[in-house]
């Protein structure tokens, strides 16, 4: 595969690059290139060093598993060209070229060590052949933790790190109080734990498996792999909190409670970041990283930047939090919060019930955030059954350095909706209203919970969709599914015309749960509508909030939640 | 004095008849490519047009037929029904009466012989032709009636009984079955008929017959499976029926309460009843799956649902799942499920590599606790 590095840039890279070669590039380098595969070919080609204005969120951690050391350094672009002598000095942390000189920041002991060893997976192997000596855990103290000055993003990385000074691109190790994998991963994690000799894991009840994706299985040639592979890790391991097709990891992970305000957690999806709702700082990884901070309880972190997103005003009737994060969405599109944080403020923030704040944090990663987070107070400390004086150090800082501050006045805002075929590109209702919907389908982890289904069911109870639309609803886990059959919702779904399918990812996914044809429209309270994810590549698939989901069934045509009166339910 | 199929027929067997039917059920099984045959519609308000298979669709190929069979209601005017679950018992508690005839392509449309009314599985090429003429001809077969006593013993239900009835008459091709069979509640006879055209019958009923060609005696029924799993759809009506002891102490992976048979309000009531104070095996995924969304309400009402999740099952879509390529519940390599539905053929669920075997309600669930038949 290696010769195929930049091949539709630069056809002569893989021939004339020499081993120990280091790259000089501009901003974003990365992008578009998520796969493990974009680090390894230039891995493989003996690239050992990077340095750029700027790197892609994802290419970024996968580059430093390769084993590939990445500088973020602003100035050498600019002063050096193809075949120039470039020093990197990691004692005093410089770079040189051509007489001019540039500091760039702290990188850890432990992610050089992953770089000198070849990789993440090489360097996790003689680490445990080695007997494995993990790093201490040492949080701050009560005093240090409540610091002032910082973003959410860094209170909770430097009191995790046990770091004191902190700012953004330094790389702290991180100890996650809570990790979850679900069973898209469970047979690659199996595989590399197996290849990097893991016998036995840092703290098995740190881990949660959850059965979601793949369960109830689906998909005939490939999901009954995963559930096995599931149970044998459950197994082998001692992971006892096992979630075999009880509903979807990340509602399963708020409603147990397991990723607590305050803490870091981390799980092999990128909706993971959805605890961020809670004020966790969270945060998906993929499966190498996952086998290797299963191994040695460490995970190593980029302090991101941070934006601040003030949210002002009382949402009107019939506009929830999916509307909020959807506008700032189209605003700031699916890049304008790579690798950011993204911290939610203001009184409209507050006034969003946990359920409704964990439905935005969800869907920040979709401007390609690291974490989208809340303030702890009164309703975090509820939820969690914490004393608030425990967590309310989570909260934003007036003296806090972000790159942005965002200010919306949701009072004004109207309902809306991503359209085909992108995330970002959204409308205002009223520029899609009318528009014809074959099926619609209310769950997920953005949208699948109690009070989503309750929200439907008011604009539903007595009322029927039309013969033809395909209504499929999916509780988001088995908890929700029985709360919502005592409370009578699935009773009002089922009259009015739906399919009701066993708690899962489901169709969000893009699992066979409703996949249309060529030129049919979906609407959903999902979080992704990329191009064929809901069918085929012609497939027109629109996201909005549970309101406009119910509204739009009973008519066949893209509603306004605001034109329909509601029935207690 | 004339049979069953005869009066209904208007007829005696061996001469040719016209059928007129009351009733005609286009599906989304294998029948709704007649959708692209039939060139107009002479009585659309007969019609019944139903997507129950693929619920909620497992491909994009599923909406593309749903799609189909939508815009052919549509365009004709006919009645188009979904999300109802199982269009052979939704349509046998809403519309189907005595002395009905319904045409429909599908083995099972003799369930609505256990209610008196005439139901008469064709190809796709005749209910198309049944679509554009209302009506179409046939001989009118010889009838073997059947007379059914004694009782059930515990442990058996009448899945096994009819598994029995089939194993013991195997040359009911082409034939009429009638049933007498005074001691049976409704849903007994109901999957009696369903079953009885199951080895290639042209239809069931259960009448008031006082003939007796042959006889089930209940009380020497046994639980039945239907064993050896068949190449292809092609031969599933060859499929062999054995008590189950045949297959005692197989391990099993998979286990399905519905898939057309096994998911109506008296199986699910029967199959919460056998959970009570059990586990699931480690291991063992069950999949439930009621049959209309009338039986989902009432088990809803009556807290069965919230049993079969708390046991740790998979609640499906309602509606027919007896044959599920990709879609809730299907088995992967190697894998074995045991199932209420009907289906055995290679890749009926899932992978052509697994192996499907069907059984009673009482059978799947002593599965889903043990791990194995």
């Amino acid at each position: 595969m290696k010769k195929y590095a930049f091949e539709l840039l630069k056809p002569e890279f893989a021939s004339t690059v020499q081993p120990g070669d280091i790259l000089v590039a501009g901003t974003n380098f990365g992008c578009g290139s998520s796969r493990e595969q974009a680090a390894t070919v230039l891995s493989g080609n003996g690239v050992r060093c990077i340095i750029a204005k700027s790197f892609a969120r994802i290419f970024f951690r996968n580059a430093f598993n390769s084993g590939i050391l990445l500088i973020t350094c602003d100035g050498i672009r600019d002063v050096c060209e193809g075949g120039d002598m470039v020093t990197v000095n990691l004692d005093t942390h410089q770079v040189q070229a051509n007489g001019h000189s540039f500091s760039f920041g702290a990188i850890p002991e432990n992610l050089l060590q992953i770089v000198e060893n070849g990789g993440l997976i090489e360097d996790t192997k003689k680490r445990v052949a080695a007997g494995l000596h993990p790093s201490p855990c040492q949080k701050l103290d009560e005093t240090a933790r409540r610091k002032k000055g910082f973003t959410m993003a860094e209170k909770l990385l430097r009191n995790n790190a046990g770091v004191d000074a902190i700012k953004p691109g330094d790389i702290v190790i991180t100890h996650p109080d809570m990790f979850m994998i679900h069973d898209i991963y469970t047979p690659y994690l199996l595989d590399t734990l197996q290849k990097m000799g893991v016998e036995k894991i840092a703290d098995p009840d740190k881990v949660t498996i959850i059965f979601d994706h793949c369960m109830p299985t689906a998909v005939a040639k490939n999901d009954s792999a995963h559930y096995d592979a599931g149970l044998a890790l459950s197994d082998k391991y001692g992971i006892t909190k096992l979630h075999v097709g009880e509903g979807i990891c990340h509602s399963i992970m708020h409603e147990m409670r397991c990723a607590k305000p305050g803490e870091v957690a981390t799980a092999t999806d990128s909706h993971t970041i959805t605890y961020g709702g809670a004020g966790n700082f969270c945060s998906g990884i993929g499966t190498a990283e996952m086998a290797a901070a299963l191994a040695t309880g460490e995970l190593w972190f980029k302090v991101p930047e941070a934006i601040k997103i003030v949210l002002n005003g009382h949402l009107p009737d019939g506009v929830l939090s999916k509307d909020v994060i959807l506008k700032i969405l189209g605003d700031i599109k699916a890049d304008g919060g790579q690798y950011k944080s993204l911290e939610f403020t203001g009184p409209a923030a507050h006034e969003m019930s946990m359920l409704a704040r964990f439905t935005v944090s969800n869907m920040a990663l979709e401007a390609g955030a690291k974490c989208g987070l809340f303030e702890a107070d009164e309703k975090t400390a509820a939820y969690y059954d914490m004393p608030l004086s425990e967590i309310d150090w989570v909260c934003v800082d007036e003296d806090a350095h972000y790159e942005k501050v965002l200010t919306y006045n949701v009072n004004e805002l109207e309902p809306q909706l991503s359209c085909p075929q992108g995330v970002d590109n959204v409308h205002p209702i009223s520029e899609v209203v009318g528009t014809p919907i074959d099926e619609v389908y209310l769950g997920s982890c953005t949208n699948g919970n109690l009070e989503d289904l309750a929200i439907a069911a008011r604009y539903m109870k007595g009322k029927h969709v039309p013969d033809d639309m395909r209504f499929i609803v999916v509780p988001a886990t088995n908890k929700v599914y029985k709360d919502a059959i005592r409370l009578g919702y699935i009773r009002i779904f089922v009259e009015a015309g739906a399919v009701i399918s066993h708690p899962c990812c489901g169709l969000c996914c893009g699992m066979p749960y409703g996949l249309m044809y060529d030129d049919e429209r979906i609407l959903s309270t999902a979080n992704r509508n990329f191009i064929g994810r809901q069918g085929t590549k012609k497939t027109l698939s629109y996201l909005c909030s549970p309101a406009v989901a119910a509204v739009t069934a009973l008519t066949g045509r893209v509603a306004d939640p605001r034109d329909f009166a509601t029935e207690d339910v | 004095m004339s049979t069953f199929v005869e009066t209904m027929l208007g007829a005696p067997a061996g001469q040719p008849a016209r059928i007129t039917p009351d009733l005609v059920v286009v599906n989304d099984g294998i029948c709704h490519t007649a959708v692209e045959m039939a060139g107009m519609v002479r009585s659309p308000a007969k019609v019944r047009v139903i997507f129950d298979h693929d619920v909620p669709t497992g491909q994009p190929e599923a909406a593309r037929a749903f799609g189909e069979i939508r815009r052919f209601a549509k365009s004709n005017g006919m009645r188009f029904i979904q999300a109802q679950g199982v269009g052979y018992q939704y349509l046998l508690e809403q519309e189907v009466r005595p002395g009905m005839i319904v045409v429909q392509g599908g083995s099972h449309a003799s369930i609505y012989g256990s209610v008196g009314a005439l139901g008469i599985n064709v190809s796709a090429t005749e209910l198309a032709r049944v679509l554009e003429h209302d009506y179409y001809n046939a001989i009118v077969p010889e009838t073997v009636t059947v007379r059914v006593e004694g009782t059930l013993p515990a442990g058996t239900t009448m899945m096994d009984a009819a598994m029995v009835f089939l194993s013991d008459n195997p040359c009911l091709a082409g034939k009429s079955v009638e049933f007498s069979a005074p001691t049976l509640d409704a849903h007994q006879k109901a999957v009696l008929c369903s079953m009885a055209c199951e080895t290639g019958a042209f239809c069931a009923a259960v009448t008031d017959t006082e003939g007796r060609d042959v006889t089930l005696d209940l009380s020497q029924v046994v639980p039945m499976v239907t064993t050896m799993p068949c190449p292809s759809r092609d031969v599933q009506k060859d499929a062999v029926r054995q008590p189950k002891e045949v297959l005692q102490g197989m391990k099993l992976q998979a286990g399905q309460i519905g898939g057309y048979t096994g998911g109506t309000i008296e199986d699910l009531r029967l199959a919460a009843s056998l959970i009570e104070g059990k586990t699931l095996a480690r291991g063992f995924r069950l999949t439930i799956a009621p049959a209309t969304s009338a039986d989902y309400l009432k088990a809803l009402d009556e807290g069965l649902i919230e049993r079969f999740i708390d046991f740790g099952a998979q609640i499906s879509a309602v509606g027919d799942h007896s044959v599920v390529t990709q879609g809730a519940g299907v088995i992967g390599k190697g894998e074995k499920l045991l199932t209420t539905g009907l289906y055995t053929y290679a890749g009926c669920m899932g992978v052509e590599d697994s192996e499907v075997y069907t059984g009673s309600v009482p059978s799947v669930m002593a599965a889903a606790v043990t791990g194995q038949v």
